[in-house]
């Protein structure tokens, strides 16, 4: 038994050799610096030339035989380094595939006449713009989420209907429409909102209907025994509510909240047509002056992963928090 | 339960009556406003240079900002700068959050519905600009090709063959080119950056402003510009309707800086030539 186990093992990789061969060899790889690690058994490149079948064929024999090497390399390490390597790997994997775009990311890291770098500009302006832009709507959407669940939940028919229509409302229709309606609709009745408070309103507004719905999940799936039992012992609606409802719903709503507040973080850039520089439209203002916009929009991208990075951090904690009634 | 659902309901109510009982702003009194808080406050595009960009030293700059602080400075005023996108300029109904608007915009009958254009201040040539090795290379050989250029704007007007210019003395002009598809982009530089993949890659010819056009292939941009400019439009500063002491006030003020040469150095120091009055 064991035997054939080993040999089928042995077999698989050796599929997955070939099949990685020809992958590689189809990328036609053999003009790049890796051909050159063949010089010695071919010759030196010719650099006006295309590489040669022999050339691709090497190097796709050569990329195969690292990948193979690398997952069983992977496979006798613990779990906890194997997806750390993994992680390291598809970053440099990453890194390469950008640098491969042949642009000049140092303009990123320049340093203007004002003193401050173009990268620090780009966090002090516009990742600071995103962060407490989106931090004010997902506070005030959390409440108008609370408000439109109960709403919707309630036995009342005009909170019923008003949660309805507030959730379907704003649930259908885009973002950026929204954005502009509240900046512009309302300046026609006189209530001239400024942009950052325009932007937010009209997040908080959109994600609370989004989340309303999170909410009334998270309501509705605290077992209804817990409610009756809480009243069996006398305890008053309100307070069954805020002392026993709620705190077992969070453990429900936290997860996905986390997941909205991470899709606002980047939706936040629809604010910018009001013109608030955020972290979208900073990297579009920088990249636009020197005609280097790629360069600037990727480094957005990378300072947008990592905000979010952090906030799937915070959110693991939240979690945690409000799951140690369920640890074992 | 039904405790909270009553609270909620009620904040909300309040919350929309309250947004509905705040005063209308007064209108016509934008010069007041100007003169009392001695700031004038303009609209501009970030991302367009040289007309409006962020300079070095992260200040705004360009040749419109430099316009626009001129009138400022003569209004006895300081500028401030905001900048909402395009489209929310060119809607009108500014509620006084900005004053004016020096963004080179071409007063079209369209937009004289929603916008006052007190000022012309510079005329721009519009041209097509294509990939370098491209084998185009007059007005005729665009008859057919991809262009792109920014949507709702006057090149885009033009290559729909709808370009209605509402300025005195704007310059007549004929559809010289029709395009086979028309791609239309949030600004035209956006359609620079499709047409510098390559020839044909996914546009043949990018249409924008000359000065636009040039300002790219000095930063490097593998195009070059072919044949004669299709138009001249004329470019005015914008306000927003309501408000004719501070029209007439904006319209004394870009004629005096006519009149003493300073928009003539202003063009001289930003585009190289002057484009302050038709040739």
């Amino acid at each position: 038994m064991l035997e054939r186990a080993r040999e089928s093992r042995w077999f698989s990789r050796a599929v997955l050799f070939c099949v990685a061969a020809v992958v590689f060899t189809a990328f036609g790889l053999g003009g790049t610096a890796a051909g050159d690690l063949f010089a010695p058994l071919l010759g030196p490149r010719d650099l006006e030339a295309e590489a040669g079948f022999g050339r691709d064929l090497l190097v796709g024999l050569l990329l195969a035989g690292v990948f193979v090497a690398n997952l069983e390399f992977i496979r006798l390490l613990l779990f906890r380094f194997q997806v750390l390597v993994v992680w390291a790997e598809l970053l440099a994997l990453f890194y390469i595939f950008v640098q491969s775009f042949d642009r000049n990311f140092g303009v990123i890291f320049e340093v203007g006449r004002s003193g401050v770098s173009n990268l620090s500009f780009l966090i002090t302006t516009g990742a600071f713009t995103t962060i407490y832009v989106s931090l004010i709507a997902i506070v005030i959407a959390c409440v108008l989420a609370l408000l439109g669940a109960l709403g919707k939940l309630s036995s009342n028919g005009a909170a019923y209907a008003l949660a309805t229509f507030y959730i379907s409302f704003f649930r259908g229709t885009p973002l950026l429409l929204q954005v502009v309606l509240i900046y512009t609709g309302f300046a026609q009745l006189g209530f001239v909102l400024e942009a950052v408070p325009a932007g937010i309103t009209a997040l908080a507004l959109c994600y609370g209907a989004y989340m309303a719905e999170i909410f009334r999940a998270g309501i509705e799936g605290v077992p209804g025994g817990q409610r009756e039992a809480a009243a069996a012992m006398g305890l008053k609606p309100a307070l069954i509510f805020r002392k026993i409802v709620f705190p077992q719903a969070m453990r429900l709503i936290v997860p996905p909240t986390g997941n909205q507040f991470i899709a606002m973080l980047k939706d936040s850039s629809l604010v910018s047509v009001v013109g608030v520089w955020e972290l979208t439209k900073t990297a579009q203002v920088l990249g636009k002056r020197d005609f280097q916009v790629f360069e600037f929009l990727i480094a957005a991208a990378v300072i947008y992963w990592i905000m979010s990075v952090v906030f799937e951090v915070l959110q693991s904690r939240l979690e945690a928090y409000y799951g140690k009634g369920d640890r074992r | 339960m039904n405790r909270f659902v009553k609270l909620g309901t009620a904040a909300l109510l309040t919350s929309a009556l309250a947004a509905l009982a705040i005063p209308a702003a007064q209108a016509g009194a934008t010069l007041d406003r100007v003169m009392s808080t001695k700031t004038l406050t303009m609209s501009s595009d970030p991302e367009y240079p040289p007309q409006s960009f962020l300079n070095d030293n992260n200040e705004m700059d360009g040749f419109d900002v430099d316009v626009g602080k001129e009138i400022a400075k003569r209004l006895g005023a300081e500028l401030e700068i905001v900048t909402p996108s395009w489209d929310i300029i060119t809607g009108g109904n500014w509620g006084g959050r900005w004053d004016m608007s020096v963004g080179s915009m071409t007063p079209t009958k369209k937009r004289a519905e929603v916008l006052n254009f007190p000022a012309v201040y510079y005329y721009t040539p519009a041209a097509f600009a294509v990939y370098e090795d491209s084998k185009i290379d007059s007005l005729a050989d665009l008859n057919g090709k991809t262009i792109g250029s920014c949507g709702g704007c006057t090149y885009d007007a033009y290559l729909m063959k709808n370009l209605e210019i509402d300025a005195e003395g704007a310059p007549p002009f004929s559809y010289e080119v029709t395009a086979g598809e028309i791609k239309t982009y949030e600004t035209d530089t956006n359609a620079f950056d499709d047409l510098r993949l390559g020839d044909g890659t996914r546009l043949d010819a990018a249409f924008s402003a000359l000065p636009t056009i040039q300002e790219a292939i000095k930063n490097g941009y593998p195009l070059k510009i072919v044949g004669k400019p299709a138009f001249y439009e004329p470019l005015s500063v914008a306000t927003d309707k309501g408000d004719p002491e501070f029209d007439a006030k904006i319209a004394e003020i870009v004629a005096a800086m006519k009149a003493d040469g300073t928009m003539k150095k202003l063009s001289e120091k930003w585009y190289g030539v002057d484009l302050t009055s038709l040739q």
